[in-house]
């Protein structure tokens, strides 16, 4: 399990948000840190893909809408992606437990993702610093190395030891738990995705009409049987004649931009 | 552009070739956050982003870090779609050094003025809708455990990326200051509500396959015939119960402006509570 522990820990890193090395935020935080892609990871290192990818997907499911970056964090996305996962792959219990594991990590490693925030401001004042004395190296080192090596330490140590204690131990927490409370984090582990999807359609819907797409999926799914595939290709339509046929606003353009200017008045 | 490059020809000024564009371009996407902190966010990643461009435009030290010293002011946005601003300020940075009208304080300028609309768009767009779209496609493809789903999500969301992140870059250098109007034009705006339409509809969908309530409640009528409300709604409308959770998440949230973790514990609290009486 020592070995494991290793890689799941650098894979934490390589996802984590402010990691550079691939390509940024794309291929790390976008992509190795997506509870879907991290299962499967966890799932290879642990010799249980497919369990990897169930676990995943429940996991995402929660976290479908999360936007973070530079923002508050209702979640550590990259702790629930790697640790937690992991975690729930080895519990052995079902994937709604895993999903309820995974959702309290999650809110505990804020904590280490606020800490970061703040002890970089200490590399960019000697990345300042570096730009008062002309060297070029000095900005280089202080933006891209040495933050990331404070980074490393921070997202390797704690999925480290949750994997290599959590392995030895969760089986046996886990089974020492009342039912009732392993009851409770399986209905809160389906029920728990509604958050993510809330946030979704809090950014998305405008007004209260534009439900009746979110109705309509819905019905798509239960009623007419559509799976998620066949869900997007209507969904495409759909989307295709309101761009053809939304008719284009003349006047609007002049009304909106005199509400721009009143508010500017206002402020 | 057609003087730029007659100028460099004319009088040997320095033009930057498509090598040093994409090592910029690289250099942004990789660094852009590699430093947050609360303070400064993206600064010192956007003057790495910088850093090939400003060694061969000012080999003069001094101009070099006056020049540093402005990409590295406080910066905020969403890096992917931001690619189009750092390319931006790479080509007015270029016409800067080979004496064109350009002073630092404009470059400055356009970049603030622009991080906070390229970031609203930017948000909205890729975590808001391109990663729930294509996360929803690999989480059905993913269904029972098959490798296909993160494989799928993992070459669709980084081809669309790389590749729209490097020609949004370019098309901010060529085109400068005007090519945000590409971004915000009526077009635009028209393609992102049909995209959101989209972003809803896929949601109804992720609702119904991935949230999962059941009540265990049943009763016995005075004719002692035992009934079980979940398969009486089952006949009804199945999946009624999640739906209700998801609909008043999404009004306490939305209308209540209850925060995404006090969202959860409520959700705790109700599962302790349902579990506790035996409702679900």
């Amino acid at each position: 399990m020592f070995f494991e522990a290793v890689l799941i820990g650098i894979l934490c890193y390589l996802g984590a948000l402010s990691t550079p090395w691939l390509l940024g935020l794309t291929g790390g935080w976008y992509t190795l840190t997506r509870p879907l892609v991290s299962g499967m990871l966890v799932g290879l290192v642990l010799g249980d893909l497919q369990t990897g990818i169930m676990v995943g997907v429940a996991v995402q499911a929660v976290y479908i809408a999360m936007v973070t970056p530079g923002g508050a964090m209702p979640a550590d996305l990259n702790f629930v992606a790697f640790p937690a996962v992991a975690l729930g792959v080895m519990s052995g219990q079902g994937v709604e437990v895993a999903v309820a594991i995974a959702a309290t990590i999650g809110i505990a490693g804020t904590i280490i993702f606020n800490f970061m925030m703040v002890l970089n401001s200490y590399w960019n004042h000697r990345a300042d610093l570096a730009i008062e004395d002309g060297d070029d190296k000095g900005v280089y080192m202080n933006t891209a190395i040495y933050p990331q090596v404070t980074n490393f330490l921070m997202r390797f140590i704690p999925t480290f030891i949750a994997v290599y204690f959590g392995n030895q131990y969760i089986e046996g927490f886990m089974a020492s738990l009342p039912d009732l409370v392993i009851n409770t984090m399986t209905v809160l582990g389906g029920i728990l995705p509604a958050v993510g999807i809330a946030i979704l359609l809090k950014q998305i819907i405008k007004e209260s009409t534009m439900l009746i797409y979110f109705l309509v999926g819905f019905v798509g799914i239960v009623f007419l049987k559509l799976n998620m595939v066949g869900l997007v290709m209507v969904g495409a339509l759909l989307a295709l004649l309101h761009y053809n046929y939304k008719p284009d606003p003349q006047p609007a353009p002049a009304a909106s931009a005199q509400v721009m200017d009143d508010d500017e008045d206002e402020f | 552009m057609t003087n730029v490059t007659q100028n460099s020809s004319e009088n040997s000024q320095i033009a930057l070739d498509k090598k040093d564009l994409t090592k910029c371009w690289r250099a942004w996407m990789m660094y852009n956050l590699s430093s947050m902190s609360f303070e400064r966010l993206e600064s010192f990643g956007f003057c790495l982003g910088m850093m090939p461009a400003l060694k061969k435009l000012y080999p003069n030290k001094e101009k070099r870090q006056e020049a540093m010293k402005r990409h590295a002011s406080f910066y905020n946005t969403e890096p992917q779609l931001g690619a189009i601003i750092s390319g931006m300020a790479v080509g007015l940075e270029e016409k800067k050094a080979n004496g064109e009208p350009v002073d630092g304080e404009t470059i400055n300028t356009l970049k603030v003025g622009l991080m906070g609309p390229v970031a609203g768009i930017g948000d909205s767009m890729i975590p808001g809708m391109l990663i729930p779209i294509l996360l929803s496609i690999g989480m059905a493809l993913a269904a029972g455990g098959n490798i296909l789903g993160p494989l799928f999500y993992i070459i669709s969301f980084n081809a669309i990326v790389i590749l729209g992140s490097y020609a949004l870059f370019m098309k901010g250098y060529k085109m400068g200051a005007g090519s945000v109007e590409v971004l915000v034009s009526h077009k635009s705006t028209k393609i992102r509500e049909a995209l959101s339409l989209l972003g809803v509809f896929v949601m109804g969908g992720v609702a119904a396959s991935y949230v999962n309530l059941n009540t265990g409640l049943e009763y016995v009528t005075s004719d002692g015939v035992n009934i079980h409300v979940q398969a009486m709604i089952d006949g009804i409308f199945p999946k009624l119960l999640p739906l209700l959770v998801v609909l008043g998440t999404w009004y306490a949230m939305a209308k209540k402006n209850l925060s995404p973790v006090k969202a959860m514990l409520s959700l705790v609290a109700l599962s302790a509570l349902g579990v506790a009486v035996g409702l679900f």
